[in-house]
């Protein structure tokens, strides 16, 4: 038996030494295709994985291939989300993601991460952007690094009839939105819908924002998700004392249901408005659209700038990329009046191009939502947009837990403080 | 006489809460999968309008052809099949082969072999998920098919030999002694002696590796990047919107996705409960 041994060792040891080549060889040709892989199709890598955007996001391809060639990977968004950082700083990456400016794409910019695209800029297509889009798609160290394509604003949403029904009108100011809600209640329709239920604790971080910027203003609010003021702070306890006032009116299972049946309860008339973004409209069933209105969330201090959440999307580039005049020439495309045009129409139609001269969809609700926004003087995204994706669940923790017990709010803010803390630092 | 029809009474009594308690444990069971079905029959603006919880307004079977064309579903089994196939089977193939060297031989370190096995498998996966995406990039395999099957098998291994490896262990030495006598090589026993007694054993793991390679998600999105590659787990989150999800595709989806595995374990539902019990008794 004892003759097999010393043949064994040597097969074994064979084999490794094969496997360690195949794997030194595998280094050599990845380390070298990362540099030589120019040429081919762009690849688009995409979150937009409904079915509807996803047939835009295709018409959108075919009419830029007559230019050039775009390979569109469409994944899910929320694997898209936990992928992104690997997907940047992989050896072969994707070229182009679809992803969201401000501090979001800052903070991979400062990693280096981000192509730079001030070649896009600079070119005829973005000239007539807006100075507001120009601020939030240029980095820290002053690079452009991102695209914008569309934006959403976000409104207290209602049914036109429901309200007729009721026989109430829109409020304007804070006081007048509180009687509106007394008066619903009266008539046994549960007034505010909230929908932070489910894996939706994000939708509660709205009414965060907007009473921020409505008591302390954006600036304020802008520097507080940043770090430079506490959580705990006088300022921000004011926030919440209105938010008490209005708390009494909230549907008891706000925090129970996800904002997808939330709004299927607005809809049916349970509850009577909704602090929501457009994109609820997809949830709605046809017939029910031209019904849907909204209005301003009231003006709580009329002293403050007037400031609305309106998050844009777009796209940015990989820094790792093989195919960067490619790129370049494919984001320009991504600023044309004509591609966003083409993205409204094959999408759900409630989102705003960007571009000051494309066309929107042109129904009412959309002509509507774009003067509330070119109305407001400060345009703000929403609380992970402007801050960063960690500091969502410290939020989402917080204002669940507020919602629960509002009399705890003390403890509250110090144990928000205690966590935003461990992610500014980290 | 009072005291025999009291048992019987108390005996009865016993039976029907027996039927009453396990009969609405199999309905608790069963609803969820039955609320999976009625919503795939479901329109979207039904469920938009009366919630996914009321009772069906409506019927189609529109959201399956969706699923199927538009969600990808055709490309994405097709993919997972591609995958789930020659995983199963050549994990199984190395680690009976492992399991037969381990259990019939006297091999140095075997102890500390299967050991290094189980300790693989108590090692949660998500740790790796890292090394095995750098690496699978550094060989040049990241986003191909052959890297979602390597790292399938990698991981199934393990477990398969240390089941194997009882279940082997349970065949009495003297048949194996018998084939010596009779002049057969290790290769022989393995193939005609040992494999055919390990039958049930092996039926039950391939029907157990089917599903869990099947339903694996981690891995798929772990090393693949391309949608046209991704298998159907994934294709299925993919259903899901950024915001608004179409919960009558999805489980229409949903169906379609269950579909292999039930099937699987229909087939090898008898071996897969004769497995166990040869296991339990040895």
């Amino acid at each position: 038996m004892t003759h097999h041994q010393p043949s064994r060792r040597r097969f074994l040891a064979g084999l490794g030494a094969a496997g360690a080549a195949a794997l030194l060889s595998g280094c050599v040709t990845s380390g070298s295709s990362g540099k030589s892989s120019s040429g081919g199709a762009v690849t688009l890598q995409s979150n937009l994985s409904a079915p509807q955007a996803k047939a835009a996001m295709e018409d959108l391809v075919a009419a830029y291939g007559k230019k050039g060639e775009v390979r569109l990977n469409t994944v899910a968004a929320e694997t898209f989300r936990t992928q992104l950082p690997t997907y940047l700083t992989s050896a072969n990456p994707p070229d182009v993601y679809t992803w969201y400016p401000g501090s979001v794409a800052d903070a991979y910019a400062r990693k280096n991460l981000l192509l730079d695209l001030g070649e896009v800029w600079a070119s005829p297509e973005l000239r007539g952007y807006s100075k507001a889009l120009n601020t939030l798609c240029t980095a820290s160290s002053g690079k452009k690094v991102f695209v914008p394509t569309t934006y959403y604003w976000w409104g207290m949403f209602y049914r036109k009839s429901n309200f007729a029904k009721w026989g109430v009108n829109e409020p304007k100011s804070w006081d007048e939105f509180l009687d509106l809600c007394d008066k619903l209640r009266s008539k046994g329709v549960t007034p505010v819908g909230l929908g932070a239920g489910g894996n939706t604790a994000w939708v509660a971080s709205a009414w965060f924002d907007y009473l921020n910027i409505r008591v302390n203003g954006a600036a304020y609010h802008r520097d507080l998700l940043a770090g430079r003021h506490r959580f705990d702070d006088p300022e921000v306890r004011k926030v919440f004392d209105r938010w008490q006032e209005v708390l009494p009116y909230f549907d008891p299972d706000g925090t129970a249901v996800a904002f997808q049946d939330a709004s299927t309860s607005m809809l049916n008339g349970r509850s009577a408005m909704m602090l929501i973004g457009t994109f609820f409209a997809d949830a709605a069933p046809k017939d029910a659209l031209d019904d849907i209105d909204f209005f301003r969330f009231p003006v709580v201090d009329p002293k403050v700038p007037l400031a609305e959440e309106a998050p844009t999307d777009g796209y940015f580039a990989g820094a790792r990329t093989g195919r960067r005049d490619e790129v370049i020439d494919l984001m320009r495309f991504l600023g044309t009046a004509e591609a966003q045009e083409i993205y409204i129409k094959g999408s759900s139609g409630t989102v705003l191009p960007c571009h000051p001269d494309a066309k929107d969809a042109g129904t009412p609700l959309v002509l509507k939502g774009r003067r509330h926004v070119e109305e407001a003087a400060e345009i703000t995204q929403f609380f992970n947009r402007d801050s960063s994706d960690a500091l969502q669940p410290t939020a989402d923790n917080a204002l669940t837990r507020f919602i629960a017990e509002p009399k705890s709010i003390g403890s509250i803010l110090t144990t928000w403080q205690r966590d935003a803390e461990k992610i500014w630092n980290a | 006489m009072t005291t025999t029809s009291a048992a019987v009474r108390r005996r009865r009594a016993a039976t029907a809460g027996f039927h009453l308690g396990a009969g609405t444990l199999a309905l608790l069971w069963l609803l969820p999968i039955g609320l999976v079905l009625v919503t795939s029959l479901r329109s979207f603006d039904d469920i938009a309008a009366n919630g996914l919880g009321s009772w069906p307004h409506s019927f189609t079977l529109d959201n399956f052809r969706q699923a199927w064309v538009d969600g990808g579903q055709r490309r994405a089994l097709i993919n997972s099949l591609l995958v789930t196939i020659p995983a199963v089977l050549v994990t199984l193939a190395l680690a009976s082969m492992a399991a037969f060297a381990l259990s019939r031989y006297e091999l140095p370190f075997r102890r500390s072999l299967l050991l290094l096995m189980l300790g693989g498998n108590l090692l949660p996966p998500q740790i790796l998920l890292v090394p095995v995406s750098k690496l699978s990039e550094l060989m040049g395999l990241h986003d191909t098919l052959t890297a979602l099957i390597g790292v399938q098998i990698g991981f199934g291994v393990g477990f398969y030999v240390f089941v194997l490896h009882g279940f082997m262990r349970a065949i009495p030495a003297e048949i194996q002694q018998a084939a010596v006598v009779d002049g057969a090589g290790p290769w022989q026993i393995f193939w005609r002696i040992i494999l055919p007694l390990t039958r049930p054993a092996l039926a039950a793991l391939s029907a157990l590796s089917f599903t869990w390679v099947f339903n694996d998600l981690l891995w798929a999105i772990t090393v693949l990047r391309s949608d046209t590659k991704m298998p159907i787990t994934a294709a299925l989150i993919g259903l899901q919107g950024q915001y608004v999800s179409m919960w009558n595709v999805i489980a229409a989806g949903s169906v379609i996705a269950a579909a292999p595995t039930v099937a699987v374990f229909l087939r090898f539902q008898r071996h897969f409960v004769a497995g166990l019990n040869l296991g339990a008794v040895k």
